[in-house]
């Protein structure tokens, strides 16, 4: 947590612009983007599908942060190595060239938010057995001279494979497996 | 002489870092408090206190925000974005006589408060979508 506050604080300072001006308005990319990051799962009732949630974030090595099962929503994230090859060739390429040092990816703090929210009735009242599962998922960057690269995760193919995973831990609930 | 001079000098740069930091622990900017609750609050007509905070949770998300914490005892929801800056909002909500909900937003944009009071309109109308409620002046 103090790593990321630091990270946080490394992004706070970089940068003297301003807030883009529709940072609170919903466009319909941000709407394609709610599709993207949701699913519907039928037959299980919130708190078995929030424990089958967070097991699915052990399963993926997150460290759970924050949790209020009244309303449905965990925090989680994960440190890890962010090295890759073909930076490090570019870095030493241009380091041979006499470039000097280049910086290159170092350490990365991945952090997941899942929200489980009941779907709504024709009524207006929530399901007991019908709910969504959305996550948001952000990326923050560290590279060797320290700078800081933070950015929302939006790639389709990530969240086919995260919800994937969240089907086969309802069905092992549900199989009290 | 020259002592006396430096030593007025250091104690005018302490008197002033002290100033400046009492500046940014209390906000005091040129806006009120009570122009600062003005643009960021809203009323909705509901009492349902878990529709509300469910709506804020997902308008968030809707905005590419991740949910830091949430907690319904208080009514309080914060979450950041980024997107090379980083922004952090806190939404508190609490319920305002039998059938009304005060919802209130405050944002900081990097290392500044947010003080323009238009991106709190579009956030409160996000949140209108998300709810099927018109938002109503607040405080």
């Amino acid at each position: 947590m103090a790593r990321l506050a630091a990270f946080i604080t490394l992004v706070a300072t970089a940068g003297c612009v301003t807030l883009p001006p529709d940072t609170f308005v919903l466009t319909p990319e941000l709407l394609k983007q709610r599709q993207i990051e949701t699913r519907k799962y039928s037959g299980i009732e919130e708190k078995e599908l929030l424990i089958a949630c967070s097991n699915v974030l052990q399963d993926l090595g997150f460290n759970l942060e924050n949790s209020e099962v009244r309303l449905g929503v965990l925090t989680a994230s994960k440190q890890r190595d962010a090295i890759q090859g073909h930076e490090v060739a570019l870095a030493i390429a241009l380091a041979l060239l006499g470039g000097g040092a280049t910086p290159i990816s170092k350490d990365q703090t991945i952090r997941i938010s899942l929200v489980v929210r009941p779907v709504r009735l024709s009524d207006g009242s929530p399901s007991q057995k019908e709910h969504f599962v959305r996550i948001t998922v952000q990326r923050i960057v560290r590279r060797t001279d320290n700078s800081v690269i933070a950015r929302g995760l939006n790639d389709p193919e990530l969240f086919r494979q995260f919800f994937e995973r969240v089907s086969k831990s309802v069905f092992l609930e549900a199989q009290n497996i | 002489m020259i002592r006396g001079r430096a030593g007025v000098l250091v104690t005018c740069v302490l008197v002033s870092a002290c100033a400046s930091t009492n500046e940014r622990v209390l906000d005091i900017g040129d806006q009120t408090q009570l122009q600062k609750r003005a643009y960021q609050s809203r009323t909705f007509a509901t009492a349902d206190k878990d529709k509300v905070l469910r709506a804020v949770i997902s308008t968030l998300q809707d905005l590419g925000f991740v949910i830091d914490r949430a907690d319904y005892t208080l009514g309080v929801v914060s979450a950041t974005k980024l997107n090379v800056y980083q922004l952090k909002l806190t939404v508190s909500t609490r319920p305002r006589g039998k059938d009304q909900t005060l919802v209130r937003a405050n944002a900081q944009f990097n290392v500044q408060p947010v003080e323009d009071p238009k991106p709190y309109q579009d956030f409160f109308a996000s949140l209108e979508k998300s709810l099927f409620l018109t938002a109503h002046a607040g405080e």
